[in-house]
């Protein structure tokens, strides 16, 4: 019943505040004189681009300051979706996934900067098609691009004889994981750690097949399942379950040399790195290019962008297109690559000054799956990526703990998917 | 006459107006506004459209709404006897003198005030199917197959119905204490005095002593266990697939998550009223014995 009166509370909150919104997107003064910025972000203290981005900024242009919005990063999209809707006027919101962003862009709430969009910095940006809306149109830009590659533990894998991982193939992969496993109990080290994520799975094989996780066909996940049940049968990695009620980290299972390697996105390069500088871990670790299906001579991955927006109600918006801007370009890569954050925006010098950061791998191998031949989008964007979502992520669940067969489990996704989503 | 009487009415109104206007205000207007939403498809941005009974027939052709509800009332099933009984019983034991009673009283009513996210996460761990030392305990006394607990379909919700019940049966046990505490002694000594067995004076004197506070707790139990929420959210998130999905939970989805605020309260209407409907039969059915 709290549910439901907290529901109807918010929407007479809203209601109020909709007549607000509407006078709120006066004209601003002109961009002169101080001007006080105020950016959406999440964690800001265990979220160090941020500050970087801030700093670099306000640097160069010392006339305007930058008020944080903090917000905690589990309630992140909630918390944007609600202020967006009560007509609040943060300047600059930062689109944590591709999917909320299209769904504030179709709702009209973001600012049309299609223009610094089709700049010639802007031709440099990775994953920048995936802001593509109706029309042409461009409300976000990104300024990190994120993508998978497959962390190994030097260490471990010297100790097992097994040579470095180069272009593995998926079967590769596996055997590669079980030979790695060794003791048991408390002091058991795994071959591989996959996360709880459906992505692990899903994603993947949707980047490497050419599958559409939209399509509602879902036997394009069937080979990567076997493949992780595979491993997980073989005890070569963290059985799924134990993993959920553990609430196992990801990077905590890295760090602490729990697996000899770990497929996962390039955002944790960054936390290694300051781990590492503060002295919690000392694991020896490089990168190689995610594991392939047989044949392909290509390296294909899946990633996400991360952009910031400017908010229709925005108070100072020619400021905050000049920060969105700012920080997708080269000035905002160079100080993202400081901190070994991915840049959206991609040049050699960037890569150079990246893999020059203390701590960073610098065989030819881990800059080689720093530049994969396709990145493709984690999730494809629509009306119904959520829904869709939601289905899969349930029957994944179902397929990793054992309680549907494989083939079930597709057979359910794609009955679920036609019948719940329409 | 008629004067004084309106002017002792007003003055009594005065005395409710702040809290009822609070009530008004927070609980009254939204739940109506509520139930006018439950007619309309709204995402909280653009303006709401009249789509008449459209939600409520999506809603009966909604799987992931009818799993819920029958979830949800699979949990009540298990949590609302569960409950009663395991603070029932703690309260007869604690109901004595006894060395350290009231160490034995805070320690059953420690649970309760524990963060929920703490137990959840625990429990979580207490249920791991390898590690866990439920299972580990189960193996010892000769279980060869222990369930799956939290990473089973069949036994997921079993664990969480488990964990709430002992999260809430200190706060239950202190209503019953003081239940027990109001009936009077002397009814006990007649009994005694008639020969009366132990069993029987529990059937014949502290149950009928205890009706209004088992009334009461049967209704809060009722009511917690369908809005039941925030445990299932930390310690399942529905899962695995959609075995302890809840109503509530597929409110928050629908509403917050995916934004169809008309269907989110489609949904919190049926709620509401099923809430309603089995409390008004709680009510008829105590009214009745009342009077026998």
């Amino acid at each position: 019943m709290i549910r439901r009166r907290m529901l109807a509370a918010m929407a007479t909150a809203v209601a109020i505040a909709l007549p607000v919104s509407a006078c709120g997107s006066g004209e601003e003064p002109a961009a002169n004189g101080p001007v006080t910025l105020s950016v959406s972000v999440w964690s800001l203290a265990s979220t160090p681009e941020f500050q970087v981005l801030f700093d670099a900024f306000t640097k160069a242009n010392p006339d305007i300051t930058i008020k944080p919005v903090d917000i905690l990063a589990a309630d992140y999209p909630t918390k944007v979706t609600t202020m967006l809707a009560s007509g609040d006027q943060t300047d600059v919101i930062t689109m944590k996934n591709v999917i909320e962003y299209a769904r504030y862009a179709s709702r009209g709430q973001l600012l049309d900067i299609t223009a610094a969009a089709k700049s010639d910095t802007a031709k440099k940006l990775g994953g920048l098609d995936a802001f593509k809306q109706e029309g042409d149109k461009y409300y976000a830009l990104p300024y990190r691009q994120d993508f998978w590659v497959l962390y190994y533990n030097k260490k471990l894998l010297e100790a097992a004889g097994q040579a470095f991982p180069t272009n593995l193939t998926w079967d590769q992969y596996v055997e590669l994981a079980k030979k790695l496993t060794t003791g048991s109990g408390q002091s058991k080290v795994y071959g591989t750690y996959h996360h709880t994520w459906r992505s692990v799975t899903q994603a993947i094989s949707a980047a490497q097949t050419g599958g559409d996780q939209l399509s509602g066909d879902y036997k394009f996940f069937a080979d990567q399942y076997r493949a992780a049940l595979a491993l997980q049968e073989a005890g070569a990695t963290l059985d799924f379950g134990t993993a959920v009620t553990q609430k196992t980290g990801y990077a905590s299972m890295f760090e602490t040399q729990k697996t000899a390697m770990m497929p996962m996105g390039t955002w944790f390069i960054a936390k290694v790195l300051s781990e590492k500088q503060k002295g919690t871990t000392n694991v020896d670790w490089a990168i190689a290019p995610m594991p392939q299906r047989p044949g392909s001579s290509k390296i294909t991955t899946f990633g996400s962008p991360t952009a910031f927006a400017v908010n229709k109600n925005a108070k100072h918006s020619a400021a905050a297109k000049k920060f969105v801007e700012f920080a997708s370009g080269p000035e905002g890569a160079k100080a993202l690559a400081a901190i070994g954050i991915v840049p959206a925006y991609s040049s050699d010098e960037i890569l150079k000054q990246y893999f020059a950061l203390t701590g960073m791998p610098t065989d030819e191998m881990s800059k080689k799956a720093f530049t994969p031949d396709k990145v493709n989008l984690e999730m494809p964007v629509s009306d119904k990526t959520s829904k869709i979502d939601t289905i899969l992520n349930e029957e994944h669940q179902l397929i990793m703990a054992k309680q549907k067969s494989v083939e079930d489990g597709i057979k359910s996704m794609e009955t679920r998917v036609k019948n719940e989503v329409s | 006459m008629a004067q004084q009487k309106w002017r002792n009415t007003l003055v009594g109104w005065s005395f409710i107006l702040p809290n009822f206007l609070g009530f008004v205000i927070i609980s009254l207007v939204p739940m109506i506004a509520a139930f006018g939403l439950s007619f309309m498809e709204w995402d909280s941005f653009n303006a709401p459209e009249w789509v008449g009974l459209d939600n409520f027939e999506r809603l009966l052709r909604d799987e992931s709404t009818k799993i819920a509800l029958w979830n949800t009332t699979l949990y009540a099933l298990g949590h609302v006897p569960l409950t009663m009984l395991a603070a029932l019983g703690l309260a007869l034991l604690l109901n004595r003198r006894l060395a350290g009673l009231g160490f034995f009283r805070a320690a059953a009513f420690f649970p309760y005030i524990t963060s929920l996210v703490a137990v959840a996460v625990v429990w979580n761990m207490l249920f791991n199917p390898e590690f866990g030392p439920v299972n580990q305990f189960l193996h010892f006394i000769g279980i060869d197959n222990p369930p799956g607990w939290t990473t089973s379909t069949t036994w997921a919700m079993p664990a969480v119905i488990l964990t709430s019940v002992w999260r809430d049966m200190g706060y239950y046990m202190v209503l019953f204490l003081a239940g027990l505490q109001s009936i009077p002694r002397e009814y006990y000594e007649a009994s005694k005095v008639d020969g009366a067995t132990g069993w029987q004076r529990f059937l014949f004197v502290t149950l009928p002593g205890l009706r209004p506070v088992t009334f009461l707790v049967l209704i809060l139990l009722t009511v917690q266990s369908f809005k039941v929420f925030d445990l299932i959210v930390v310690m399942t998130d529905g899962g695995p697939g959609r075995a302890t999905l809840v109503l509530s939970q597929q409110i928050y989805r629908q509403g917050i998550i995916e934004g169809e605020f008309g269907y989110a309260s489609a949904i919190s209407f049926v709620l509401f009223l099923l809430v309603l409907v089995l409390t008004l039969i709680q009510f008829w059915f105590n009214n009745r014995r009342e009077r026998s």
